[in-house]
């Protein structure tokens, strides 16, 4: 059957987007043989790192300060060109690295007072990790990164228990910033799910809880990540978007609905709510532009939709009623 | 398949290994997929399908009024309507599960096939207030191409494949390469791509942005009166050599041919 494509909602939605199309310039289709050419280095570069990764970032832990001193001279000394002329570049970077091995004992010290702290550990190493990019970045990182996704941790992913959700949204409502919410207790944890962070960044390998919770008393919604090996809260988000609703929120605005004498009177014998969407208007002059609302649809079971009740969720009322046909 | 806190939701033949899990609101997840032993998706997803209605009488007295906003349900644990199953095909295997939400009831497949292609899919059966609406699955995709952050994604766009450098949004205009394929996600180090190829009768898009820690907010609606995400996400973040996060949007409007399957073919090649 022939299919009647997209009308003027379609449309819409394809201009909404003030994101520009951008073909790329002719430029950016001749970068295309350069990124060829950056290739064929890496696999050379791969080779070495998959001989002595581990002491490769040993390496990297040479205080800041001396790397940045042996580093600024090899990023005058050692450009794109030199990397072509290849023969000469594998003693060179050999004999480069000789002087990081002196560099260790200096470094030991260090590592023995971040062990005391995972977090500190972990900040320190993704300083790092961070401070040779603009140095080595073109020869080592690229491969370390992919081989650190290889190894990553697939029970990061996995559904929290119920102790594991507790504990998160305990550490989340014991931080200070939230501590107006957590006492007016007028608020909705809308998801609670596992968010592992990809190597190297930083807490990748932790055990990290995204939740997302809405703020009634203030009207925001709150995104957090919580760090649950290290019971802290690692990012924390305030902002006017429009979380999902929460499974409360559903059943909370089908009872405000059925409980409407407007809703009441319009209902046919046997018709019952069938869901609760989130929902917004796109018409400024609505309620529910702006305000947190639900719209319920009823309906005979299994049958077509009879009418919609808009509830506005913020003062548990209903703002519209609206026959299916006309929504 | 149980879908308990436990390590059966891994599956391994057919030359892919793929994680899955059930979210809160992004649908079944897969997660940390390699591809004859090369990973190839850190994580992908479907966070929202909304719905619009268009009013069925455009009447000059409206001024303009076209219907009612957006609404939507997340597909997830609360609308689940059976147990993920997977099953086997001639060359592959695949993920479904479905799901009922009122009026509205989805399946959602991914399927593998041992050459390398990947179907995200979402099967739409159908319903409505009334007949004028129209779906609106949203994908996001995590692709580490052998590794994050060394990639580059190319459009194909007046005959040739054009690298795209900075976020952006680039709609499927019906030019496509020879294949079908409208955008990739190409690795430098090992020349291995992924690609994209919409479904001829949706209406597809892209939003490709750079990879955040929070670019995958649990609603599209991202403030009154602003853009939806993910068209929200996107700047002027520069993405050649950094890790991406592709959205495939797919516009699918109602008609009496439903149920309609909407999503991209995906292929994973160079491994």
């Amino acid at each position: 059957m022939a299919r009647a494509k997209t009308t003027k909602a379609k449309k819409t939605a394809k201009k909404k987007p003030a994101a520009k199309k951008k073909a790329a310039p002719k430029k950016a289709a001749k970068k295309k043989p350069a990124a060829k050419k950056k290739a064929a280095p890496k696999k050379k570069a791969a080779a070495k790192k998959k001989a002595a990764p581990k002491k490769a970032t040993k390496k990297k832990a040479a205080p800041k300060k001396t790397a940045k001193k042996k580093a600024a001279p090899k990023k005058k000394a050692a450009p794109k060109k030199a990397t072509k002329k290849k023969a000469a570049p594998k003693k060179a970077t050999k004999k480069k690295a000789a002087p990081k091995k002196a560099t260790k004992k200096k470094a030991a010290p260090k590592k023995k007072t971040a062990g005391k702290k995972v977090v500190a550990k972990k900040k320190t190493a993704a300083k790092k990790k961070a401070a040779p990019k603009k140095t080595a970045k073109k020869k080592a990182a690229p491969r370390k990164k992919a081989a650190d996704l290889r190894l990553a941790d697939a029970s990061l992913f996995a559904p929290f228990t119920r102790g594991e959700r507790a504990d998160a949204l305990r550490i989340l409502t014991e931080d200070k910033r939230l501590a107006n919410m957590a006492k007016v207790g007028r608020y909705r944890v809308i998801s609670v799910e596992p968010a592992p962070v990809k190597p190297p960044q930083e807490r990748s390998g932790c055990r990290l809880a995204a939740i997302v919770v809405y703020d009634y008393a203030q009207a925001r919604c709150v995104d957090a990540h919580v760090d649950l090996d290290n019971s802290e809260v690692a990012h924390l988000k305030l902002s006017n978007v429009q979380p999902m609703l929460a499974r409360e929120e559903e059943a909370a605005a089908i009872s405000v609905a059925l409980a409407d004498e407007n809703v009441k009177k319009q209902l046919s014998l046997g018709e019952q709510p069938q869901v609760a969407m989130h929902y917004w208007s796109t018409d400024d002059t609505d309620l529910s532009h702006g305000r947190r609302s639900a719209a319920v649809v009823f309906g005979q079971p299994g049958a077509a939709a009879s009418l919609v009740a808009v509830v506005d969720l913020i003062s548990n009322s209903v703002s519209e009623v609206v026959s299916a046909d006309q929504w | 398949m149980s879908t308990s806190n436990g390590n059966d939701n891994v599956v391994t033949k057919s030359n892919w290994k793929i994680h899955w899990r059930m979210t809160e609101s992004a649908g079944l997840m897969i997660y940390l997929a390699d591809y004859r032993g090369h990973r190839v998706l850190w994580a992908a997803e479907l966070p929202y399908v909304t719905i619009d209605h268009q009013s069925q009488d455009l009447d000059i007295e409206d001024g303009g009024n076209v219907g009612h906003g957006p609404f939507w349900v997340p597909l997830g644990h609360r609308t689940q309507a059976g147990p993920v199953s997977c099953t086997d095909f001639r060359g592959g295997f695949e993920l479904s599960v479905d799901f009922d939400a009122g009026l509205y009831q989805y399946t959602q497949i991914w399927r593998f096939h041992e050459d390398g292609r990947m179907a995200p899919w979402l099967t739409i059966h159908g319903g409505g207030l009334h007949d004028a609406h129209t779906y609106h699955p949203h994908w996001r995709f995590d692709f580490d191409v052998d590794g994050a952050g060394h990639d580059a994604v190319e459009h194909f766009d007046d005959g040739r494949w054009t690298r795209v450098s900075e976020e952006g949004w680039f709609p499927y205009t019906g030019e496509a390469d020879d294949g079908g394929f409208v955008w990739r996600q190409v690795d430098f180090g090992s020349g291995a791509s992924v690609s994209i190829r919409p479904h001829h009768w949706e209406d597809a898009e892209l939003f490709a942005i750079q990879h955040r820690t929070n670019d995958a907010a649990s609603s599209p609606h991202s403030a009154a009166g602003a853009q939806t995400f993910p068209a929200a996400y996107v700047g002027n973040a520069p993405l050649d050599g950094h890790d991406v996060a592709l959205w495939y949007v797919a516009h699918v409007h109602y008609d009496t041919a439903f149920p309609f399957t909407a999503g991209p073919w995906i292929r994973v090649s160079g491994f």
